[in-house]
């Protein structure tokens, strides 16, 4: 990719962001031993965004070269034009502004291994599932990574550079249990290149031995009762909950569009023992799955504390809505492609840990429920949320029982978070999270165990 | 170069390296889009131009593939040589396969250009008339997008086909808002080859807009019951994906699929007859060509309760000795049955009017579980009111030989056309 984009400056008419992007992505999968798939893709471009008379102009090309770079910057122009002139009600808007430069190259320094290497490692791990477990009816291991390379000028001043690598290895087994198919999923990986991420592959047979030991139970286990119960999230469910529950409510366009945060800001949404962070891109200089230091609108990514001991204190912002609510910038608009424009988006958000063990939140818990893993979840605009469980056990009298089968979980989020009594000492990121909003975008989400209310579905 | 002609420079390129079978698309796009935010004036405008470059090669039964956004010469290049190297490292397959030859053919939509100035005037007297006849309603986010490509598919045994397409798309989302009281969000889109009719009048827009008011009173059930859940046309594609992923090639490759072993058995009430249509003329914005590189075809998935077949790729199909279809799935159409919507409304004396479900992945049994938003409460035959945390559950097999009537009227979303359909037998709580 080109480098020093300063040159086009001289293009720009209005308020103008400017960004060529490159995402390449690779995957390989088997299927019952099968390759079903070995494919690489790479797709780069120019964007620009011009702001002008209170309307934006987006216009991108995958060609990249002088004369499409300033074909695009015209005609992001155009289009800001074309809106001004036929609306009623163009105005002179001014932007908030921040300028940041920062340069972000998490590539590997290892040596990049081939496509064969890769693929070997996955039958390595097909061979050990399909030698040792009999048992195991189907096998899918997929083993995928995106590197996302941007480079991004504005007219205001902010110059920035970022390869953000992610690596994932999906494993999903399934067992027949007296003709019934039982499913598990478990993921690894995350922020890092293949090399980083992926060392040994002898360290995957336990992970696999875990894998299909709860499979197991799972297909063994017994139906959730539904109702209201008491229930502790493990760390999965928990950041979901962060993300999907809170998070969501509490992007600005969200809160624009009517969401239930609009009205609880300085309120009281959650028990005192709660903050719940969207973190830029490190907790104490350690990085986060997804780091962000400058957003897609050239602003410096900073944290964001959205609920500080239970009190909904901030949203987070693009230049728009900063505007319109009259707050500072966060940096939290990004694009997932070079074709994309930059909208309000999670970075990495948790609830922070607490003080309690894991084993003692289990142990106050007479009849509920040990939740693990999630697969999926929706939020919406009233904070009532779902997630589908596919790992989870029954508690009895404060000990794991039994294992349940496949359930979703759903409940108003600041009701929930206002039942959460004790929070976990440790901390856990979850690997591969993926955010669909108009656009995809990898996402962090994580966060300590806690013990809280909430409806379990069932039987 | 003509795309054609880069296309046909890579497949000469990659039969010089040796590859035995290699099949490619190439073509390029242009896309024009408005965009409303939270009820405000039409504020984004954008335009995308994109190529792309698919290329796949198969030698000694080692297959693998490569996708670039860049049409030139040296960019072709380079990826050939990453192709050969990955297809000779790859694995053995007897299934991997190319399409046969088909005669030469030109496929070409409607609607190749955007009416610019018409897409700008429906958006935006449609975010007009909901902030002037929904006034509790915030439209979140409208979109209008115009998606115009051509795209030519080759192949090294002859295959030419060239694919001219143009179509609109149209998505909103929005939220009623009074005071403290929200709604749930709900949302609707469609696709279609022009703008003739207003948006409101679209994929029962308007009506939800009006739904959307009256959620912001709901009420919890009081008590769990197993009873009716009559589900509308926006929400049968969550239940319709199972069916379509388990008869599939991800489903029958596994072998997880329970309908496995079921073409022309009985899988569904024989009320229920659905096909994929996507060369009808019902279906405003089909397509011409499957994921292989054959000419699609109509296809009856399940008739009379029947399932009549497996939508099987040509590599499934080989891997699991069973038949190809020259189809993708997608493009729906049930076939309509022969009471209206308050008539079937009439017949339920407790069950849930089903407007959105917000669930998990089913099952590979197919039992479900998820939260009815947007929903009714119907009691005695009337629709009582909203409901607030209501969960429903079951298995969408069994709801499919469960279902007690449907609809004989139809929403027509440009790629799909669907009724309301009643299932019994689902848990409410």
């Amino acid at each position: 990719m080109l480098t020093n984009l300063n040159k086009y400056k001289e293009n720009f008419k209005h308020y103008t962001e400017l960004r060529l992007q490159e995402n390449k992505s690779f995957s390989v999968g088997l299927l019952n031993g099968s390759l079903v798939s070995n494919s690489e893709s790479s797709e780069s471009g120019v964007s620009s965004r011009v702001f002008s008379g209170g309307s934006w102009g987006f216009s991108s090309n995958a060609e990249i070269n002088d004369s499409t770079i300033g074909r695009v910057i015209n005609a992001s122009s155009e289009n800001a034009s074309f809106l001004n002139k036929k609306s009623k009600s163009s105005c002179g808007l001014i932007l908030p502004e921040d300028i940041y430069n920062y340069e972000l190259n998490l590539s590997t320094n290892k040596n990049k291994n081939s496509n064969a290497y890769w693929i070997s490692f996955i039958k390595d791990l097909d061979n050990y599932i399909e030698n040792k477990y009999k048992n195991v009816s189907s096998r899918r291991i997929f083993m995928s990574s995106l590197d996302m390379e941007k480079n991004l000028i504005t007219s205001i001043g902010s110059e920035s550079y970022s390869l953000t690598p992610r690596a994932l290895l999906y494993i999903v087994l399934t067992v027949n249990n007296n003709g019934e198919p039982t499913e598990l999923m478990d993921v690894f990986g995350g922020l890092g290149q293949l090399e980083d991420n992926f060392i040994n592959v002898e360290y995957y047979y336990s992970k696999i031995d875990e894998l299909v030991d709860k499979l197991i139970k799972k297909s063994n286990g017994v139906h959730a009762r539904a109702g209201y119960r008491d229930v502790v999230l493990d760390a999965d469910l928990a950041g979901i909950l962060a993300h999907e529950a809170i998070g969501h409510t509490a992007e600005a366009d969200f809160v624009l569009g009517g969401s239930v945060a609009k009205e609880n800001l300085n309120q009281k949404v959650a028990s005192e023992s709660i903050t719940l962070v969207d973190y830029a891109h490190s907790i104490n200089d350690k990085i986060c799955p997804v780091p962000v230091y400058v957003d897609d609108e050239g602003t410096q990514a900073k944290d964001v504390t959205i609920i500080e001991n239970g009190i909904l204190k901030k949203y987070m912002h693009n230049k728009d809505t900063a505007h319109e609510l009259n707050m500072d910038l966060t940096g939290n608009a990004r694009a997932y492609k070079f074709s994309d424009e930059p909208l309000i988006r999670m970075r990495n958000t948790a609830i922070k840990k607490g003080k309690d063990k894991l084993k003692d939140m289990i142990a106050s818990i007479d009849d509920g429920y040990y939740l693990t893993r999630s697969s999926n979840g929706q939020a919406d605009s009233t904070g009532e949320f779902m997630f589908g469980v596919v790992m989870g056990y029954e508690i009895k009298n404060g000990k794991i029982a039994q294992a349940i089968k496949d359930t979703t979980i759903s409940g108003i989020a600041f009701d929930v978070l206002k039942t959460v009594s004790m929070i976990s000492d440790e901390m856990a990121w979850s690997s591969g999270g993926m955010c669909g909003k108009k656009q995809l975008i990898p996402v962090g989400m994580g966060g300590p165990a806690i013990k809280c209310k909430l409806n379990i579905g069932g039987r | 170069m003509e795309l054609k002609d880069m296309l046909s420079y890579a497949i000469e390129r990659l039969k010089k390296k040796g590859i035995d079978k290699i099949q490619g698309i190439i073509g390029e796009s242009e896309k024009k889009e408005l965009q409303v935010e939270t009820g405000k004036k039409i504020s984004l405008f954008r335009t995308t131009f994109q190529n792309y470059l698919n290329l796949y090669g198969i030698k000694d039964n080692k297959r693998s593939s490569i996708s670039i956004n860049k049409i030139d010469k040296e960019s072709i290049d380079i990826s050939i040589e990453k192709l050969v190297k990955n297809i000779k490292t790859s694995e053995i397959d007897e299934s991997n396969s190319i399409a046969d030859k088909q005669s030469y053919e030109e496929f070409t939509t409607p609607s190749l250009d955007p009416d610019l100035d018409t897409m700008y005037n429906r958006l935006d007297e449609f975010n007009d008339y909901v902030n002037q006849e929904h006034k509790t309603i915030i439209l979140e986010a409208a979109t209008l997008d115009h998606i115009k490509s051509n795209s030519h598919l080759m192949n090294s045994n002859g295959l030419d086909f060239l694919v001219n397409k143009g179509s609109y798309n149209c998505a909103a989302m929005f939220t009623a808002k009074d005071k403290s009281r929200t709604s749930s969000f709900n949302y609707s889109g469609y696709s279609a080859s022009n703008l003739k009719l207003q948006i409101k009048d679209r994929a029962y827009l308007s009506e939800l807009l009006h739904q959307s008011n009256e959620q912001l009173n709901i009420t919890n059930l009081d008590n769990k019951f197993t009873g009716k859940i009559l589900v509308t046309p926006h929400c049968l594609p969550d239940f319709l994906s199972f069916i379509e992923y388990s008869i599939g090639d991800g489903g029958i490759i596994s072998g997880n699929s329970i309908y496995q072993d079921k073409v022309n058995k009985v899988i569904a009430n024989k009320k229920f007859s659905l096909s994929s249509l996507p060369l009808s003329n019902k279906i405003d914005c089909g397509y011409s060509i499957d994921s292989d590189g054959y000419k699609a075809q109509n296809l009856d998935i399940i008739k009379d309760g029947v399932l009549k077949s497996l939508i099987l790729s040509q590599y499934a199909a080989h891997k699991t000795n069973r038949a190809r279809v020259s189809n993708d799935g997608g493009c729906h159409m049930v076939l309509k049955g022969t009471k209206s919507f308050q008539e079937m409304i009439k017949d339920i004396d407790h069950g849930i009017l089903l407007c959105r479900f917000s669930g998990g992945s089913p099952s590979d049994n197919g039992d479900f579980s998820g939260v009815a938003k947007n929903s009714y409460y119907i009691e005695n035959g009337e629709i009582k009111h909203p409901v607030s945390e209501t969960m429903i559950s079951g298995n969408i097999a069994q709801m499919f030989m469960n279902i007690g009537d449907i609809s004989n009227e139809t929403i027509d979303f440009g790629d799909e056309v669907l009724p309301w359909i009643s299932f019994d037998g689902i848990t409410v709580s």
